[in-house]
Formats: structure tokens, C-alpha cells, sequence
């Protein structure tokens, strides 16, 4: 059920009907089966997954706060986070491991194979799930007693399988303390909704079509200009699918009283790369910041040390997107690209100046952020050196049509508007008339550029 | 919701929730309002690609249009498919002048429910022309493997001339429920259907108004000077007890395709599909012409350069001849133009060749004077 389709609007229609004519108490049940609904419709035989990483994480919440500090609780905590790992690493790396295990003992690729089908959206769950124990030892969060509230807390369907990543004190914030949303979460919900499902459809899906086209036959596609647009495809691809992902999650998240959390902040108007990652997929990098980079001792013990945090930080980033040397290779080099930085800017704060040095700035990040994402999008590792041997080399042709190219002019144009004149909230307060023609606009966008017929998935979804 | 004491419950107030579904109303109408505004009136219209289905119709319209002006009262058009091989140059051309402007409105890949929406403007009193003639493979029903009645293109044919009123009986004609969908929400918000016309005219505007220019300035010649192709199908030979063809070696393998989908094959269920499809539109033509001085005449075209056995072919119904009983229609002889039937007057199996286009279109003029009579006598029967 994908959120672009109108079998997840029907859904989403009955899901707030419910919501709102049950009374109060019964509100988590309706949601709570719901979610389990939406998550049953892609695959129901990962239910019972989804439930025992519910039952083992509430029951590590418990416990943890009934034990003392010491090596006991420690105990737990490791053994919480050992499951939560052991599931994402066997449905997600064995077959990683095994190849590469393979390769060392000289055996066939397909030795230790196994033909393991990826649960929907581990990698958030897990992620959300550990987060909560390591809070809950840390004692920064309470232990939650109602199961169905943890369960909730898990598997919520706006960001159920795609996030963004939300935190327990956050979320159960909103849950305990519910109240009904106000005009202005509604107006802003629905607006989210739109803009989410305009930059899925008009946007992202158009992009992926070139970004498919090219990467479905690089060498076919010879030439630095031919190349260089196939990627950029790609990076807009990527970018208008997740964050219109996301703007859907958090609107239909606040149709129903709940807050998530930023998770793109117009990342391609990056002025560096620490910039970069300080406005793309935010609820995921900041998880990695408070859980792993702090945690292996952030900048607290010198420059190499930092270096090496940072390194280690977004190779493992990198390796949560999925079991490939792609995907290791890329965080790798976000976490090259960010040490770099570090070197010159010492622990100096990011400062975000607009000045005549800032398209130049923007443009390097830019490119910088684009060749990271041929690893990202490429079959493999051949291919990504394929792909960028091309962007250097030859001449080649422009994959983008002029309304590609338009498309991109009109999305630049409102980024630096929301960035500079925060345009949505201004527009959240205008009156009803320009917010409706808004909104007509969004969908006008969908029936002149929308992909309407060809079912094509939101990219995060294979996570 | 909450396990603890929580507040007491609070619904959206009713204010607010009314509030939202005004604000939503009104989008929706800003957007059927600028839908509208660019697709339903002439402003997009007259930048639709002249080469694709939707321009091609608006030029054809269009150039009917201009003709009527400076035609007299004795016009007649045709209409039809690829297979309607009518050059009004050839009669033009002719010592002996029957007395009738014969033009065409013919559009390759359109069908019944074409016309009528094509008819419709281009004849909005239907009362223009002395006669209408339509070129039909059949007067009988003989269901395919292709079945117009959910052929989609018919969407992207008509899209321009369709009107609000039109959506729900347009989407309802076609046949499955994906394609009905289809049609429904192009018809209904034309820049769905409209999507890769308008992308390609954001990224060529001037190259785009270029084009139009041109044509209007000579699409009417180039259509009315064009030369059919010369190439024939003399030498081909079908075992029809085993399907199989022999080609002679010049035939190239676009005219061989043509006689494996057109001839060879055994006959296709048969399930009404065509008889109703025909009996909708081409009734609603007949219906709109039948208070009309406007003779509505059918022909049979020359099936093609072989033709296939009566026992290939199925039919079980046969709406045109039906539509006879009706006053102002009238069926050409059927075996008007078996004398054309023969691959010499082919240049694949469906379509003439020069030769057959020329003789076609002398005959048909022929056989519409002959019908109306002579320019201002009572029309025979």
C-alpha cells in the first residue's frame, strides 16, 4: 500500500473517520490495528517479526528499569540490542556476509546463499526500537507499562517503513498527553500531505524515470554529459521521493495528533557537507550522532580521534542503507568528506553565510553530494566506477529534457523562498484563499507532471 | 487515549472541520477552474502538437472548417480510417465534375466514437453538408482481435473537443474498467491526457509555434497535393486451408506484417462487442442527422488485395445494414468496389496503393452523385 496510491488514501479516510468518532480510550486500538493493517498489506507473514522485536524490546524496558546500575543491566541492554541487531543483520547482511565469507574461503558465490525476502522497513524499526532501550538505560526515558502503547510506538504507520525515526519521549509525548490537532496542525498536515505527493509524483517519479533509463544501461550511455545527468536524475529522484515520503508521514502523523520530527531541511542549498547532513534524512543522522558517534566519544578525545568517530560513524550510516560495498564505499566517503572538513574548520560551529562565496560553496557540495550518489544508486561496484570514470570523460548528451530542467528551476526557486521567507508558515497564515490555491497549484502539478500509471516505490523502502 | 488521567475529550471542533473541507472544496474548484482555463478553451488548443493524435484532429478540423467557408452548398465529406483512401485532389482534377465538393475528414487510427465528437463541431447544426459518407470494412459485425471499444487513443483523438458533459457517457463507452478509468480521468482533467504534449512544448515553446505556423500555412496542401505510395502486392499468394503466405521477394516486412495480422488468421470469437460498439456510435450519428438534409452514406471499402474465404469469418450481426432502415441513411453497393479487391490496388493488406486511391475516389464520387442525384434533385435510394 503505497501512500501515492488510492487504496492507501480509502484507508487513510476510514483509519480518521474511526480515529475520530471512537471514544478516547478506544483511539491506540484503532490505530494499533490499523497499523498492523498497513503493514499486513505488504507482507503479513512479517507480523509475527514485528511482534517479537516488541515483545523483547518492552520486556528489555521493563526490566532495565526494575534492575540496578551494573554489569546486570548492562546484561540486558546488550542482550536487547544483540536481538534487535541479530534480526536486522540476518535479514539484512547474511547473504553480504556470506558472499564475501565465500570469497575468502574460495568457494562459489552462492555457498552460503540463502533466499531471505527483507522485512519492510527494519532498519527504522530497529533503529526506533533500540533507541528507546538505550534511553530507557540511560535514564532518559521512562519505561513504558502498556504493552499496546510500545507497540504502537513501533509500528505506527506514517513511519512505520520509511520513518523518519522517531524518538520514545516524543512519541509517547504525543501519545499520553493527546490532544486533539489544531487548525493550524490540520492546515499544515494537509499542505504537508500535498507537497509530499506532488514532489513523489510530478517530481521524484519523472526523475527516476532518466535515473533508470541510465543506470539500466550505462555503458550504453557514454559521455560526461550524459552521465553527469543521469546522476543528477537520480540525486533529484532521491531527494523528492524521500522527503515527499516523509512530508506525507509527518502531515498524516498530524492529522492524528501526533508531531514527528523534521527530517529534510532543502539539503542540495548545503553549504558544505556538514551542512549537507545536517539537513538530509535529520532523524537518521541525528539517531547516529546520539547513539553511536557520542557514544564512541563524539570529539571529546582529540582531532584523530574525532576523525575516526566520524568515519566510523557514517561507515556504519552507510552499511544500515543496506548489505552492499556500495553502500559502505559511500558512507566512507560522507565520512572522508566530513573529517576533510573538520580539518579546516577545526570545532568551529557550521555558520550558514549567504554571501558571494555561497553558490560556489553550494555548487561544490552539490557535485560532491552527486558523485557520493553514484555509489549509492549503482548495481554495483563495477558500475559506480563505470559510472565515474564516465562523468570525466567523453562528451555524451543531455538525459534531461528542458522541463526537467524546468522542474528543477521551479523546485531551486522555492527552496531558497522557504529558506530565506519561510514560505509554508507564511502561507499556513495566509488567507484561506491563496492556502487553497496553493494546494490547487500542488495538484495541478500532479495532473500536468504526475506519473499516474506506472507504479514506481519510494526508493527508502528497500531499507 | 491516555493510560494515565488525561483531559477531558476534545474533538475538532465543528467550526474548524468545516473550515478544511471549504478550503479543500476550493482547491478543488481553483483546480478544475485552471484545468479549464488551459485546456477547455482555445488557448491550449491551438499549441497542441500538430503531429500527434489530438493536433492532427484539430488540423483536420480546422481545415474542414476553412473549406466550408469557401465551399458552396453542395459539399459533401467522408470520413473514416488509414483504409478510407478518398483524395479529393483526383476529383478535383477531373474533366467531368459531378457538381458535389467532396472533402475529407478521414484520421488514421479513429473509429466511430471519433467522428461523432469530430462531427459535432465540425458540423454543429448538422445540416451543413449534403451527405456525410463513412468508409466501413463491413456492413456486417465481425468482432477482431483488436476491439475498438477500449482503444484508448480514442481519448487522445477526441481530448480537445470534449466537453464537461461529455465525461461520464465518454468514459462509460469503453469497455473495461481500467480503461474506463482512464478515459474518465482524462476527460474529466485534461492535463492528465495532455501530460506529454504540454512536456514537450515546455522544452521546445518557439520550435513548437514554429511547427503550428507552418502547418497553417501549408498542412492543407500538403495533405490535398499528397501522392499515395506506388508499391503493390502483386505476387502474393495465401494457401487459405493452411494459412500461409507466399511473398515475392521486393515485399518489405512492414506489408508482410500487414497480411499475417490483417488475413492470416482463423476467425476470432465472436462476442457482440463490435455490433454494440457500432450500433452506440453510429447511431448517435444517424440521430443527430435525422431531421437534417445531411444524407448519411455508408460504403464498403475494398476489403484488401486478397480476400479472406467466407468460411474465415464469423458474423452474426450487422448494424450498419440495420442502421439502413433509418431515414437519411443509405448503403453503397456493397460490391461497389469488389473490382479494386486484387493486389495491384494494395500497397499492404489493408491500405490502397496510387492506383487503387485514384480509381477508389473516382468511383466514390461517382457513386455519391449518383446517390444524391444531380445538385438540387431529390437524392435517389
Amino acid at each position: 500500500m503505497l501512500f501515492n496510491t488510492a487504496h492507501f488514501f480509502v484507508f487513510l479516510a476510514i483509519v480518521l473517520a474511526l480515529f475520530y468518532a471512537s471514544p478516547r480510550a478506544l483511539r491506540k486500538y484503532i490505530l494499533l490495528v490499523a497499523s498492523y493493517y498497513f503493514y499486513g498489506s505488504w507482507n503479513y507473514r512479517f507480523i509475527p517479526l514485528l511482534l517479537t522485536l516488541t515483545v523483547i524490546d518492552y520486556t528489555a524496558g521493563r526490566w532495565l528499569e526494575r534492575v540496578p546500575p551494573g554489569p546486570r543491566r548492562k546484561t540486558v541492554l546488550i542482550l536487547s540490542l544483540c536481538a534487535n541487531l541479530g534480526f536486522l543483520g540476518f535479514f539484512k547482511f547474511y547473504n553480504f556476509l556470506g558472499s564475501n565469507l565465500a570469497w575468502v574461503l574460495d568457494k562459489p558465490d552462492h555457498a552460503f546463499f540463502l533466499n531471505i525476502v527483507l522485512p519492510l522497513g527494519i532498519s527504522f524499526h530497529t533503529f526506533q526500537s533500540m533507541s528507546y532501550v538505550v534511553d530507557v538505560y540511560r535514564g532518559e526515558q521512562q519505561a513504558v507499562r502498556n504493552p499496546i502503547d510500545y507497540a504502537l510506538f513501533i509500528c505506527f504507520f506514517p513511519q512505520l517503513v520509511a520513518g523518519p525515526i522517531v524518538r520514545a519521549r516524543n512519541f509517547f509525548q504525543d501519545l499520553w498527553h493527546w490532544q486533539p490537532p489544531s487548525a493550524e496542525d490540520v492546515s499544515r498536515g494537509v499542505l504537508l500531505i500535498a507537497l509530499g505527493l506532488t514532489k513523489k509524483m510530478a517530481f521524484a517519479d519523472q526523475f527516476a524515470k532518466v535515473a533508470n533509463d541510465y543506470f539500466k544501461n550505462v555503458s550504453g550511455n557514454p559521455g560526461w554529459l550524459t552521465a553527469w545527468s543521469g546522476v543528477v536524475a537520480f540525486g533529484m529522484q532521491i531527494y523528492f521521493d524521500f522527503s515527499g515520503y516523509t512530508d506525507m508521514a509527518i502531515g498524516i502523523a498530524k492529522l492524528l495528533g501526533f508531531h514527528f520530527p523534521v527530517n529534510f531541511r532543502r539539503p542540495y542549498l548545503a553549504s558544505s557537507i556538514t551542512d549537507f547532513w545536517h539537513r538530509w534524512h535529520i532523524s537518521l543522522s541525528t539517531w547516529l550522532r546520539d547513539y553511536l558517534y557520542i557514544s564512541l566519544g563524539g570529539n571529546r578525545h582529540g582531532r584523530w580521534m574525532t576523525y575516526r568517530n566520524l568515519m566510523l560513524t557514517m561507515l556504519l550510516g552507510g552499511l544500515w542503507h543496506g548489505a552492499s560495498w556500495n553502500f559502505v564505499i559511500w558512507g566512507g566517503y560522507h565520512g572522508a568528506l566530513l573529517s576533510v572538513e573538520r580539518v579546516f574548520r577545526g570545532n568551529r560551529p557550521v555558520r550558514e553565510n549567504w554571501n558571494w562565496l555561497y553558490p560556489l560553496k553550494a555548487l561544490a557540495t552539490f557535485a560532491l553530494v552527486m558523485i557520493g550518489w553514484v555509489f549509492f544508486r549503482a548495481a554495483d561496484l563495477p558500475q559506480s566506477l563505470q559510472v565515474l570514470r564516465q562523468m570525466f570523460r567523453g562528451h555524451g548528451h543531455l538525459l534531461l529534457a528542458n522541463w526537467h530542467l524546468e522542474l528543477i528551476g521551479i523546485a531551486l526557486a522555492l527552496a531558497v523562498v522557504e529558506e530565506k521567507l519561510d514560505g509554508f508558515d507564511r502561507l499556513l497564515k495566509a488567507p484561506m484563499l491563496a492556502y487553497a490555491s496553493a494546494l490547487a497549484l500542488m495538484f495541478f502539478c500532479i495532473e500536468v507532471f504526475g506519473v499516474i500509471d506506472a507504479s514506481i516505490p519510494f526508493v527508502y523502502f528497500q531499507f | 487515549m491516555a493510560i494515565a488521567p488525561s483531559p477531558p475529550l476534545q474533538t475538532t471542533p465543528v467550526r474548524q472541520r468545516r473550515r478544511i473541507a471549504f478550503t479543500l472544496l476550493a482547491a478543488l474548484l481553483l483546480l478544475f477552474g485552471l484545468d479549464a482555463l488551459l485546456f477547455r478553451t482555445h488557448f491550449y488548443t491551438s499549441i497542441l502538437e500538430p503531429d500527434s493524435s489530438a493536433g492532427l484532429l484539430e488540423l483536420v478540423l480546422w481545415r474542414e472548417k476553412m473549406a466550408q467557408q469557401k465551399a458552396g452548398d453542395n459539399l459533401v465529406v467522408t470520413l473514416g480510417n488509414s483504409r478510407m483512401g478518398f483524395m479529393p485532389r483526383i476529383v478535383d482534377q477531373l474533366p467531368r465534375q459531378t457538381g458535389y465538393a467532396i472533402r475529407t475528414a478521414g484520421v488514421a487510427g479513429s473509429d466511430p466514437r471519433t467522428w461523432y465528437y469530430l462531427l459535432r463541431d465540425l458540423d454543429p447544426t448538422a445540416n451543413r453538408y449534403r451527405a456525410i459518407v463513412f468508409g466501413v470494412d463491413d456492413y456486417d459485425d465481425e468482432d477482431q482481435a483488436f476491439h475498438p471499444d477500449d482503444d484508448i487513443r480514442a481519448l487522445h483523438y477526441c481530448i480537445a473537443r470534449l466537453r464537461l458533459s461529455d465525461t461520464l457517457q465518454f468514459a462509460r463507452s469503453f469497455h473495461s474498467r481500467d480503461v474506463q478509468w482512464e478515459a474518465f480521468r482524462g476527460a474529466l482533467l485534461k492535463g492528465i491526457a495532455l501530460q506529454s504534449d504540454l512536456q514537450a512544448f515546455l522544452s521546445h515553446p518557439l520550435k513548437r509555434l514554429d511547427y503550428i505556423r507552418l502547418c497553417h500555412r501549408s498542412w492543407p496542401d500538403w495533405t490535398y497535393d499528397y501522392v499515395e505510395s506506388p508499391r503493390n502486392m502483386v505476387g502474393l499468394q495465401i494457401d487459405w486451408s493452411t494459412l500461409k503466405a507466399s511473398f515475392p521477394p521486393e515485399m518489405t516486412a512492414e506489408q508482410k506484417d500487414t497480411v499475417h495480422g490483417w488475413l492470416l488468421h482463423e476467425a476470432w470469437p465472436q462476442d457482440g462487442r463490435l455490433a454494440r460498439f457500432f450500433g452506440a456510435w453510429l447511431g448517435r450519428i444517424v440521430d443527430r442527422y435525422r431531421a437534417s438534409r445531411t444524407k448519411i452514406i455508408f460504403v464498403r471499402l475494398p476489403r484488401g488485395p486478397l480476400v479472406r474465404p467466407d468460411y474465415l469469418v464469423k458474423k452474426r450481426s450487422h448494424t450498419i445494414r440495420d442502421l439502413a432502415s433509418r431515414p437519411n441513411v443509405v448503403l453503397a453497393n456493397e460490391h461497389l468496389f469488389d473490382v479494386l479487391e486484387h493486389p495491384e490496388f494494395f500497397k499492404d493488406a489493408m491500405h490502397m496503393n496510387r492506383d487503387g486511391v485514384e480509381r477508389f475516389s473516382i468511383m466514390l464520387s461517382d457513386e455519391v452523385a449518383r446517390i444524391l442525384g444531380p445538385p438540387g434533385a431529390p437524392a435517389a435510394r
